[in-house]
């Protein structure tokens, strides 16, 4: 065992975040009980109906693969029986089968969903969600479009894009007034839309620190808090003061040098969701020294990087907020919801990110100067495993080493080998000339 | 018939040969949400990218996970088979064809192309909107390319042209509900997808001749058990064959390249984009964009009571995931109507003699209602 080179020290913050996890778990799970209504979906503006929680089958779906493979293996067969094939995202299946079992892991009934806002821009698997649960009750659903426009700059199309996505999120918001007979607080939805534009310059900052060498924080950390304020719904006043907490902490580790792995030697990336089931791989890597510095999907709460031309590492669009310009004062629904959606619909949407702009991954490649990249391929993933060889090719190309292994999806263990992964990482680890420093 | 199968067994001569003539471009698309009169209406020729019976020897490097007709066109691009088109144009539709797009790009960032985003939420209040902006802005961008202008009187002619197309291919379609029909499925299923490789005008001239050549055919008392084709889309009529040779005939699709494709016809108005645009948000939902009003179990209903079919296949690609989700509903309604169905994937060719088998004990279990008929 060859002796430390930096300075470790477990996150501070990291028990806040799990508290702030738990508390929204928990909400979920009691939403039935307190007769609030429960939604599939993601939806930014949620917090305007006190008595509406969102949650997404995403995380549902990775929570029972991380917990319980068993329980998530019963409950994707139950998903097939109705019809889905093996080859339908294991998030999807998991969760909605759980449903058609009718209880969640600890036998506690599965909460059904009184309606559905489906959140269409990640992959298709995303756009054809939530139907499970409206063709189960059935339950109103409300549709959206993600626009999005390739190359130049054209205001026009910027306008008729965001103009439909605006439309569309205040017709949804009547409609659920109309429906449920909820009234939208939107004094508390202003209210929440200033506060949480707080988030992203934080989580740019917290990105920009992993620049760092030794990385303050590896993909394990990052994974504690990438969805607090995205998926995972919390006050939005807490939230922005966890982003703080871990920024300022953050800053101090780079500032003293205190590293993720005490060893660093080997910096390596990933592209989008591991296998929620087995994540030890990531404490494998560390014999060898190796860190893992994030993905595109982890660094998420920063929205769109790029790498400018000086060489920095920052947001795609101007302004603060959503990452997003903000073009006027935050008074009204309407104000609050156009500061969310932003004015550029040019290339922006995750779903095809990589597809329209395959130099992504090569700018968060050098930008985190990785000398790695493992790079899944899920059979059963669209967006996830889209266009995933090509760019191990251009990686490749860049001299970053890639490695590719199967399975099926992120919350779905069927087709991964885990032996044979760590006899991966054995030979890849070996012909680069590295050696495990610890055993 | 015949020269519906030679052009579409030949379709990359066809399109080679049509330039030849006409000194015309072609322009491949990938998604049938493509508005073919823009293109038509510039003078190009528009082709829809169909996928081949051929070994994939060349996207595994590029591709994984993909479904097969996506590869296919990859494959088809790499080995030069694709040669004579000059542009390629993706109307979105499911992220795989979205990857063959981009990808063929990569590869050859010299042809013309252009993405339209098509709204996931067809039936939004504003997604007319939005289509219309991108049919602007798609326009722009042909008339640029091509060098010359589109006016309101080139619009009015494709437009005419693509609605007489699909009335004609309505014409051939109805002819398949008659008790015992003159065309057969595979006939059928052959003249829509050749109608996807040709010039309209010219299939216009060939599909009324063969209109009325029909009407002198002799109805057939031999075609067994009718049947209903739905699933991902196809590019050859192997299945239909398939189930000829089974004692059964397919009397009608809800397939997106069969009869989707034609139809319903662009309502002509002053406003031509928003005409276009509607005529393609109102066509029979494919299974991505079927998503908040469910269009598909009814449209398939329907079809299946007027064509008085007797039973249905599924056909899905493995790893189309548009159809792969769709499918719990689609099941559930032909449960709770009582209608028979059997469903299986295929990959990029038929496994034959699995698919027989299967095919035949379905066909089999169906024969007795040809006694209650
Ligand atoms: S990107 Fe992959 S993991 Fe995410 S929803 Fe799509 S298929 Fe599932
Ligand atoms: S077969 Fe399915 S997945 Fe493949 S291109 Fe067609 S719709 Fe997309």
């Amino acid at each position: 065992m060859s002796k430390q080179k930096w300075e470790t020290r477990p996150l501070e913050v990291w028990n806040k975040a799990k508290e702030m996890r738990a508390k929204w778990q928990k909400s979920i799970d009691t939403a039935s009980s307190e007769r609030v209504l429960l939604a599939q979906g993601n939806c930014q503006w949620s917090i305007g109906f006190p008595a509406l929680r969102v949650i997404e089958d995403n995380p549902v779906g990775a929570m029972m693969a991380n917990k319980s493979d068993e329980f998530a293996r019963v409950s994707r067969l139950a998903g097939e029986i109705i019809g889905w094939g093996r080859e339908i995202c294991g998030y999807q299946l998991n969760c909605w089968g759980a449903m058609y079992l009718g209880h969640q892991i600890d036998g506690s009934p599965f909460p059904l969903r009184d309606l559905v806002i489906p959140f269409s821009d990640p992959c298709d698997q995303h756009t054809k969600r939530g139907q499970a649960p409206m063709d189960y009750s059935p339950i109103p659903r409300f549709q959206e479009n993600y626009p999005l426009y390739t190359g130049p700059q054209d205001p026009n199309r910027d306008k008729t894009m965001i103009e439909d996505k605006v439309y569309t999120t205040l017709y949804i918001i009547a409609e659920i007034e109309r429906i449920f007979g909820q009234k939208f607080d939107d004094e508390r939805f202003v209210a929440s839309v200033k506060v949480s534009g707080g988030i992203t310059p934080y989580a740019q900052e917290v990105s920009r620190f992993m620049q760092h060498i030794p990385s303050p924080l590896s993909q394990k950390d990052l994974y504690s808090f990438y969805t607090l304020g995205g998926l995972t719904k919390g006050d939005p006043g807490e939230t922005v003061a966890i982003w703080k907490a871990l920024r300022d902490e953050v800053e101090w580790r780079v500032q003293n040098n205190i590293a993720a792995v005490g060893n660093e030697r080997f910096r390596w990336m990933e592209a989008h969701p591991p296998p929620w089931h087995f994540l030890k791989y990531y404490r494998y890597m560390e014999k060898y020294g190796a860190v893992c510095i994030g993905s595109q999907y982890s660094h998420m709460m920063a929205g769109p990087m790029e790498l400018k031309k000086d060489g920095t590492w920052g947001p795609r669009f101007s302004g603060g907020g959503f990452g997003r310009t903000i073009d006027r004062p935050i008074k009204t629904r309407e104000d609050a919801i156009r500061v969310m959606l932003g004015t550029e619909a040019r290339g922006h949407r995750f779903k095809d990110d990589e597809v329209i702009r395959p130099w992504a991954l090569d700018d968060f490649a050098k930008a985190y100067k990785a000398d790695g990249a493992i790079l899944p391929l899920w059979r059963c993933g669209v967006g996830c495993t889209v266009t995933r060889k090509e760019q191990g090719l251009r990686l490749s190309e860049m001299g970053v080493r890639v490695l590719h292994y199967e399975g099926s999806q992120p919350g779905d263990r069927t087709d991964l080998d885990e032996n044979r992964l760590f006899d991966q990482l054995d030979v890849w680890m070996e012909s680069q000339g590295l050696r495990k420093l610890e055993d | 018939m015949e020269r519906f199968h030679e052009i579409l067994q030949n379709r990359h001569e066809y399109a080679r040969a049509w330039k030849k003539k006409t000194g015309g471009k072609v322009i491949g698309y990938y998604e049938p949400y493509m508005p073919e009169e823009i293109v038509y209406a510039a003078g190009a020729l528009p082709v829809r990218l169909l996928s081949q019976h051929e070994p994939d020897d060349t996207t595994d490097r590029q591709m994984y996970g993909n479904c097969a007709c996506s590869r296919d066109i990859l494959n088809q691009f790499i080995k030069g088979r694709y040669d004579y088109i000059d542009g390629l144009i993706n109307a979105e539709g499911c992220q795989w064809m979205l990857n063959a797009f981009q990808t063929t790009l990569n590869n050859q960032p010299e042809l013309f192309n252009h993405y339209i985003f098509v709204p996931d939420y067809v039936d939004g209040k504003t997604s007319k909107d939005v289509m219309r902006s991108e049919l602007v802005v798609f326009k722009k961008a042909v008339e640029n390319w091509m060098g010359k202008p589109i006016n309101d009187s080139d619009l009015d002619r494709a437009i005419e042209v693509y609605n007489t197309n699909r009335r004609l291919m309505r014409q051939v379609y109805e002819l398949r509900r008659a008790d015992n029909p003159v065309v057969l499925g595979s006939e059928a299923m052959e003249m829509v997808l050749a109608s996807q490789v040709m010039d309209k005008t010219e299939m216009n001239k060939i599909l009324e001749d063969a209109i009325a050549k029909l009407a002198n055919r002799k109805p057939r008392t031999d075609t067994g058990v009718r049947l209903m084709l739905v699933g991902s889309p196809t590019s050859d009529v192997a299945l239909e064959e398939l189930v000829e040779s089974l004692g059964a005939n397919v009397v009608i699709d809800e397939v997106c390249t069969g009869s989707c494709y034609f139809w319903n016809e662009v309502i002509p108005q002053t406003n031509r984009l928003m005409a276009i645009s509607l005529r393609y948000l109102g066509r029979p939902h494919c299974a991505l964009k079927d998503n908040n009003w469910r269009r598909r179990p009814a449209h398939i209903h329907q079809l299946y009571e007027d064509y008085q079919a007797q039973g249905v296949i599924i056909a899905k690609q493995i790893y189309c995931h548009p159809h792969g989700t769709d499918n719990p509903l689609i099941w559930k309604i032909l449960r709770e109507r009582n209608i028979p169905f059997h469903y299986f994937e295929r990959d990029m060719t038929l496994p034959y003699e699995e698919t027989r088998l299967r095919l035949e004990a379905f066909i089999n279990m169906l024969k007795p209602m040809l006694v209650l008929k």
